[in-house]
């Protein structure tokens, strides 16, 4: 083979954007993270592990975490549920099942600033059509729910402005956004697992459909179900554009939906406050990379069982 | 499958009797699933479409009556009352295009969201034929180090990149917008996979009619690649014609850079209570060009968005 220098051509580029864009931010944030630079100013004071401190110890960050985590710890199950039950019914329908494929889809695709403002519309407490529904059910047989029969008396909740409920309802928007992307992951699974296994395991005595899927089905999809669950984890980490969206300043009611990414924004976007920014940075690719690597991992070992 | 072999099968099947009542509950469980997604498409377009107060009361269905109402902005400019009568729709809608600059937002979109693709197809491209098809020492490090970046999501690193991109200067510019976005490892990944598939022979006999490695890339790998870049295209196309993390972060105030959910994003900021219609509208306008594309080319745009599902 001719001796070619035409790769160096190739690689060089993207090798230097990687370093660039990809690595060396990693390795700022790293550094910064140390400090309590500012920008605009010349310097900054290395401060140690001060800015680690804090975000372990502050209230704010606690808040923080609590935040980040009831999100995802709602929307990944959800998502990964509803679009796993979703994928069931539709695969199993003799019609129309691509119909709701699409509609499912939709959210998917709609920018999601957009479609949280109108959620907020939505959701609003006297306008909203979701509170003006509800009211419309007062007096039936839905009052006998305690809940339902509260919110006739007085009023239904402020959904979004509430600090019982904003970090729900903002989680339900994740959840509505997120599981039809998971859905089509695992229709695709599902299209995929050969029929002569269903046959098999009927005349193994797999008789009921529960047994299908707990012998079959639910096995086939254990690659699936490990890709599904890692990206949307990843996804819901990232959670940003619905809160930036209903709460501009300081993270919704009592700071209970204060995020990760709305935090570093705040912090070090509005605040300038780079160094402790820096270190939600850190603390964060922790997280995600930790996530990603146990789902190689997963993958590697070829396990069916999740 | 077609429907009848599927039926077929299910009647061979012992579910046979009770096949019309599970399937029955299971579109009865699938319609009420629908609603709930459907209910703030449902919101937005009928809101764009309605008058103000039909909006406060929750009033004339779906399309609105109609009916003309005054515009107190027009009358507030000294016009005469008749001249300021105006029908919901259309007062909705063009007051979305002259209260901001939409056209302005749509088209920096559009700019955008292109020049990333293409930079990530210029950048991307060679360097997965160099991986997948070439020898060379350091190749393993090199692949290596694409599945590591895989790791990092690029919101993630957002606030350090901002601070380079404000030590150089590029902040508020369209600079800002498309630079972070240049290196797509997804995009290497996924088109060394495929060029993985690609026989040597196509590239050997491209060597033996004096072709160079350059024109190799773009006149022999780039159309046998075309599908695998149609469905990243629109994965691309699509994540960045939606994102707003990125362009809130290095777009502060200049507003002929908006994108377009920027410029929505505004547009709430200083929304003033009745204003509820032509906010719509503009939702709208930025939601519907990727949703119309998605229900013309559906399986397409399935196959791109969860392209990263297909490691």
């Amino acid at each position: 083979m001719p001796r070619s220098y035409a790769h160096l051509w190739f690689i060089a580029p993207a090798l230097f954007l990687m370093f660039v864009i990809l690595l060396l931010p990693i390795i700022l944030a790293g550094t910064l993270s140390f400090t309590n630079y500012s920008l605009g100013n010349t310097g900054a004071d290395w401060v140690g592990f001060d800015n680690y401190e804090r975000i372990f110890t502050r209230s704010t960050y606690e808040k923080m975490f609590g935040a980040t985590f009831r999100y995802v710890f709602v929307v990944v199950p959800m998502t990964v549920a509803l679009g796993l039950g979703a994928a069931l019914l539709i695969h199993s329908l003799t019609r129309f099942g691509d119909l709701y494929k699409t509609i499912y889809f939709l959210p998917v695709m709609a920018a999601l600033i957009a479609m949280a403002i109108v959620w907020e519309f939505a959701l609003h407490p006297t306008v909203g059509i979701v509170n003006a529904t509800l009211e419309r059910g007062c007096g039936t047989f839905l009052e006998r729910w305690h809940w339902y029969a509260q919110g006739c008396d007085r009023t239904f909740p402020l959904w979004l402005t509430d600090r019982d409920y904003a970090i729900w309802t903002v989680a339900f928007i994740g959840v509505w956004q997120g599981f039809g992307f998971n859905m089509v992951l695992y229709l695709a699974g599902l299209t995929s697992i050969p029929r002569e296994l269903y046959h098999a395991a009927e005349m193994d005595g797999a008789k009921s459909g529960w047994d299908r899927f707990r012998l079959v089905t639910w096995p086939m999809l254990g690659p699936t179900t490990v890709f599904v669950v890692t990206i949307s984890f990843i996804r819901s980490f990232q959670v940003f554009d619905t809160v930036e969206a209903f709460y501009p300043q300081g993270g919704g009611p009592s700071k209970s939906v204060y995020v990760m990414m709305f935090a570093i924004y705040e912090k070090a976007i509005q605040q300038n406050l780079m160094g402790i920014g820096a270190a939600i940075t850190i603390v964060f690719l922790g997280f995600v990379m930790f996530l990603t690597i146990i789902q190689r991992w997963l993958v590697e070992r070829r396990t069916h069982y999740v | 499958m077609s429907d009848a072999a599927l039926q077929s099968t299910d009647t061979n099947s012992a579910t046979v009797f009770r096949f019309p009542t599970s399937e029955a509950i299971k579109h009865a469980v699938l319609i009420l699933g629908a609603i709930v997604v459907l209910l703030p498409f449902y919101v937005m377009l009928s809101y764009s479409f309605k008058a103000p107060h039909e909006i406060m009361q929750n009033t004339g269905g779906f399309f609105g009556t109609q009916e003309l109402f005054r515009d107190d902005f027009c009358i507030k400019l000294g016009n005469a009352v008749e001249d300021c009568m105006v029908r919901p729709v259309i007062y909705n809608y063009t007051t979305a295009f002259e209260k901001a600059p939409l056209l302005r937002y749509l088209m920096n979109g559009l700019i955008v969201t292109v020049s990333i693709f293409l930079i990530q197809i210029i950048v991307a491209l060679p360097c997965a034929y160099a991986l997948a098809k070439l020898r060379f020492w350091g190749r393993e490090a090199v692949f290596g180090l694409v599945l590591f970046c895989l790791l990092i999501p690029v919101h993630a690193i957002a606030l350090p990149l901002y601070i380079m991109l404000a030590k150089v200067g590029l902040t508020n510019t369209y600079a800002a917008l498309i630079i972070p976005w240049t290196i797509s490892v997804f995009g290497i990944f996924l088109m060394r996979q495929f060029f993985m598939t690609v026989p040597d022979d196509l590239i050997d006999a491209a060597r033996m009619d004096g072709m160079s490695e350059y024109s190799i890339v773009w006149n022999v790998m780039l159309p046998t690649a075309i599908p695998a870049l149609m469905a990243f295209g629109i994965f691309s196309v699509v994540a960045h014609w939606n994102d707003y993390f990125w362009p809130r972060i290095v777009i502060t105030g200049n507003r002929d850079l908006f994108t377009p959910p920027l410029g929505l994003r505004e547009f709430k900021g200083d929304a003033d209570g009745d204003n509820f219609g032509p906010m719509m509208a503009t939702a709208c306008i930025i939601v519907i060009p990727l949703i119309a594309a998605f229900l013309l080319a559906q399986r397409r745009f399935i196959e791109g968005i969860t392209l990263s599902g297909m490691k």
